[in-house]
């Protein structure tokens, strides 16, 4: 499954996609377990020492659009996006 | 227990050259806390009808955020408010670092400025000194070069001063004031400054800030400093807010070509991540307000250009000069910012007055050669000569320097379709089209289109494509737009926003500790529903009606061209219906003036 990474993510992965080997959807935590087991750098600032909820203001969108629903499950035709948003100050 | 903080109101007449210090009750301040609530309140009980913006009956008002100059980190900031001369209307801004500071080291919880000076004026405050002195001499100067003048001629480097540039001399309505290389830069306080001869503000203070209880605020500051120095601020302290571009781009919710489009095919090569993935072709420079743990400025310059070229990277500026502009030369975007920092000029409606004549050039509005360089989209070599026009007051620059509204009402043609402004306030680089609590938001706020006075785009893009009732966005809306008077009235910056588990309560306890007046969340909360009602009324008596609350026609007429939001427009009867609803709630809520 690729995810697209952007932000913090990107900045801490060094590149903007990463490769994650997941057969099949999977809920949220079973993908961040994932995702912070290819990119460990995302722990502690992005996927959360616990590994199965992302830090705010980060968060998962599917192809950018939407968010998951509770205990939906996601695949790679989905296009997970790990995104967040710097809003002004 | 009476207020510890600096309580002294400074009222100045520059026509009289007159100054007087009064102390402010300690009832002011449990009512309005400070900041923005203090000077909207001070500005309530003066603005009392219609006034010319320009004009010197027109109040400047300065107020201290109430944590500037104490250990509350991230706070040393003030709020600064007058009538804008872009909108007529309400205008409040927002600056911060070593100025704020020094304030209230003056003894000062406020400053009022009426009147106009006969000739060019800096209005010198030495502790409990005024003085005005002239400052024809300092005329032309940007305000990082009035800033270095003024310290030399006072032979004190620790001089703290907040100026204009050329725009603010020239009257240009969009011009900003300066202080420690940052802005309050929308609205066009700068042009109030102008229009009163008040070239600069220069305070020099030593006196002590007290708090009341410096055990409680020390334990207070210290947990929000740990806290911002943790994950919650991270993207500030590592990216910036330009990191917004590759997020927007990807959500096909990037304004581009004068909202013509929603996706920038350019994106990539303007975003100033990439500068700073590059660290071989640029310099990175981090810069952040005093007192400051986050430190969130990111400046940009070519390795082999001169560092003082540096420019800011803020999200919405380069928004405003590259995809706005549809310019993706990055170098271009960096020294159109710099540029708008040398004259005094506020970045946002600068690039957006740019965008606006490059789609009338398009339709044969204005001459395309009216800036030398071709005025077309993606055009980075017009940048700079427009941005010079504009300061100037020069040719098109001259139309253009009275805001978008008020240029397309002069070129007419159907020009007032490609004007993206509310209430006169040119928009900033988000797209309503696609965010649809956004789009109440901008309708509804006081200063016009401003993203700042109710974030209402967070809840839209944590899930853009949920399916929410009226009452649900306008309560977010409402509940939004009361937070941000809250924490301009703190003032806390908002980048430290995440750093609260519960924003009202933990913010009222550090305000107690800081004052010494009793505040609980509830009482954080009513304060700032008091500010928002003083705003609307105070627009309320300078003309604004409900039928002013709407948005472009743009954005009713012309759906989203391209990208995942193809299709999708603001439809005028959800837009309505929004509004009634959010009237609704406001006068539920409890707010005084007849709304709509």
């Amino acid at each position: 499954m690729k995810v697209e990474l952007f932000g913090m993510a990107r900045a801490l992965a060094g590149v903007g996609v990463v490769e994650l080997a997941l057969d099949g959807p999977v809920a949220l935590p079973e993908f961040l377990r994932a995702l912070a087991d290819a990119v460990p750098a995302l722990v502690p600032d992005v996927v959360r020492t616990s590994r199965d909820a992302l830090v705010e203001p980060n968060l998962l969108l599917l192809d950018g659009r939407r968010a998951l629903h509770d205990g939906e499950r996601f695949g790679a035709s989905d296009n997970p996006c790990v995104l967040f948003l710097a809003s002004g100050g | 227990m009476t207020y510890a903080g600096p309580r002294d109101l400074l009222e100045v007449d520059l026509s009289a050259r007159s100054a007087r210090r009064v102390a402010l009750g300690d009832d002011v301040f449990a009512d309005a806390l400070g900041g923005v609530g203090l000077a909207v309140r001070l500005l309530d009980e003066r603005v009392r009808g219609p006034l010319d913006p320009l004009g010197p009956e027109n109040p400047i008002v300065f107020a201290a955020g109430p944590f500037a100059s104490t250990p509350v980190p991230a706070a040393n900031k003030h709020a600064l408010a007058t009538i804008s001369p872009l909108t007529g209307l309400l205008n409040e801004g927002l600056s911060s670092s070593h100025f704020s500071a020094v304030l209230r080291r003056c003894g000062l919880a406020a400053i009022v400025i009426t009147g106009t000076a006969e000739r060019w004026t800096t209005l010198a405050i030495d502790g409990d000194q005024v003085r005005f002195e002239d400052a024809s001499d300092l005329v032309g100067f940007s305000a990082r070069e009035t800033t270095k003048a003024l310290r030399e001629g006072y032979g004190d480097r620790s001089l703290r001063v907040c100026a204009i540039g050329t725009a603010g001399e020239r009257g240009v309505r969009f011009a900003a004031v300066e202080n420690d290389g940052r802005q309050a830069g929308r609205g066009g306080t700068g042009a109030v400054f102008g229009a009163k001869r008040l070239k600069a503000v220069a305070l020099r203070g030593r006196g002590e800030v007290l708090v009341a209880d410096p055990v409680a605020t020390a334990v207070l500051s210290a947990r929000l400093r740990e806290r911002a120095l943790g994950p919650k601020t991270a993207k500030y302290r590592v990216l910036g807010t330009s990191a917004n571009l590759r997020v927007l781009q990807r959500m096909g919710q990037l304004p581009t070509r004068n909202f013509t489009a929603a996706t920038f095919a350019g994106a990539e090569n303007v975003t100033p991540e990439r500068a700073r993935e590059s660290k071989g072709t640029y310099l990175e420079l981090r810069a952040g307000c005093a007192g400051c743990p986050v430190q969130c400025e990111h400046l940009y310059v070519r390795k082999e250009r001169d560092r003082r070229a540096a420019a800011a990277s803020e999200y919405e500026s380069v928004w405003a000069f590259g995809p706005n502009c549809g310019v993706d030369d990055l170098d271009a975007v960096l020294d159109a910012v710099a540029r708008c920092d040398v004259l005094g000029l506020d970045t946002i409606s600068t690039g957006s007055a740019i965008a606006f004549a490059m789609e009338c050039a398009e339709h044969g509005l204005v001459p395309r050669d009216a800036f030398g360089p071709m005025l077309r989209f993606g055009n980075a070599a017009v940048l700079l000569p427009a941005i010079d026009a504009i300061a100037e007051r020069r040719g098109l620059g001259n139309l253009l320097a009275d805001g978008v509204r008020a240029a397309a009402h002069a070129l007419g043609g159907g020009a007032e379709r490609f004007a993206m402004h509310c209430k006169g306030l040119e928009l900033p680089g988000y797209e309503p089209r696609a965010l649809p609590t956004y789009a109440l938001g901008l309708a509804t706020c006081t200063r016009g289109a401003c993203h700042n006075r109710a974030a209402t785009y967070d809840r839209d893009l944590r899930d853009p494509s949920a399916a929410r009732d009226d009452d649900a966005r306008a309560r977010d809306a409402i509940a939004a737009e009361d937070r941000a008077v809250a924490w301009d009235s703190l003032v806390l910056c908002k980048f430290v926003r995440d750093c609260f588990e519960d924003f009202e309560t933990e913010a009222a306890a550090l305000w107690s500790a800081v004052g010494g007046l009793s505040l609980d969340g509830d009482g954080l909360r009513a304060a700032a529903q008091r500010t928002w009602e003083r705003k609307r009324a105070i627009n309320a008596r300078l003309g604004w009606t409900p039928a002013d609350d709407t948005l472009p026609e743009r954005l009713f007429a012309e759906p989203i061209a391209d990208g995942p939001n193809a299709g999708r427009r603001v439809e005028p009867d959800a837009l309505a219906s929004l509004r009634a609803t959010y009237e609704t709630l406001r006068r539920e809520a409890g707010t005084a003036l007849p709304v709509g």
